[in-house]
């Protein structure tokens, strides 16, 4: 059952962030069923890179949020999408790489903010974020993060994912939570549950 | 005799959730499906004069549902309930043939303003 409502709350919120983006990019985005998967941290990256095909390589903004439950969003844009990008934002000729950096920090923003947003309402908490910053371009997913670089012994990942009707732009938003924080949405869940 | 209603969504909670929201007073025959094919199963057993109908699920999602519907020419009561919020997403629905569109999360409040609308209720 928290599997499920879990995928339910993600749902609703992903529901605001896909609206968000249409608006950005001025067309119909389609919204995929959330995913859910818990994970050792030794094999996040592992399990990183087969959520991700068949992406070759991703450009990763990450963002931390902070609240009662605590954690670490990180957007990807597959690399045939970003190519698109200038046209997307109405742009003439190719975006340089510093103007297409600052349009995926800014796609990612309304991203994080719009979905994590959306499930903290749920739950009835407050929530804050980090400024988001490059975490790594054109790089394999599985690269993206060093299991050793995890300070959890578990992770509990969310991934939506948001693809655009026309084009190859898409990008993929996926939530870590580490352990304490997999018991504490656990409480919130329950919460839910037993208001129904 | 009972409306027969059929509530269509991948998620358990989410269904929950809806036949909640369904007025108290309402002569309902509640039937649960988790997905696209399971729905126009139900369907064809007569389970579905009114069907509130998600849209991202596995298995034939809410819009295959929909087109299939009118392709066969099959008259039910469709009301979508999604969290897809893009105006688009309405329009396309109500050009597929659904009578209406509720904001997930469903509540009673949303609902029967809805159903009286429509005289289903």
């Amino acid at each position: 059952m928290h599997r499920d409502a879990l995928q339910e709350v993600a749902n609703v919120a992903m529901g605001e962030a896909g609206a968000k983006l249409a608006e950005l990019l001025d067309t119909f985005v389609r919204l995929s069923v959330p995913r859910i998967l818990i994970s050792d941290a030794a094999e996040v990256p592992d399990t990183l890179g087969k959520l991700l095909e068949p992406h070759n390589a991703v450009t990763a903004v990450r963002q931390s949020f902070l609240s009662r439950i605590q954690g670490e969003a990180i957007v990807l844009f597959g690399e045939a999408g970003c190519a698109e990008l200038a046209d997307l934002m109405g742009y003439d000729g190719v975006l340089a790489p510093s103007e297409r950096r600052e349009v995926l920090l800014d796609i990612a923003n309304v991203l994080v903010g719009a979905c994590l947003g959306g499930v903290f309402r749920q739950f009835g908490l407050e929530l804050g974020f980090t400024a988001p910053s490059l975490l790594a371009e054109d790089t394999p997913a599985q690269r993206l993060i060093r299991a050793d670089t995890l300070d959890w012994s578990r992770a509990l990942l969310v991934e939506v994912n948001f693809r655009l009707e026309q084009g190859a732009f898409s990008s993929h938003l996926i939530v870590l939570l580490p352990e304490r924080s997999i018991d504490r949405m656990r409480e919130s869940l329950d919460q839910i549950i037993a208001a129904l | 005799m009972s409306t027969p209603v059929l509530i269509v969504d991948d998620s358990a909670m989410a269904r929950k959730m809806l036949q909640r929201a369904l007025p108290n007073d309402w002569d309902v025959e509640v039937t649960h499906a988790a997905n696209g094919v399971e729905a126009l199963q139900a369907y064809r057993a007569g389970k579905a004069a009114v069907m509130f109908l998600d849209l991202t699920m596995p298995d034939m999602d809410g819009y295959q549902v929909l087109e299939t519907l009118r392709r066969e020419s099959l008259d039910s009561f469709v009301i979508v309930v999604s969290a897809d919020v893009q105006p688009l997403a309405q329009e396309r629905v109500k050009q597929l043939g659904a009578i209406g569109f509720v904001r997930k999360p469903v509540t009673a409040e949303k609902l029967a303003p809805l159903l009286r609308e429509y005289g289903v209720l």
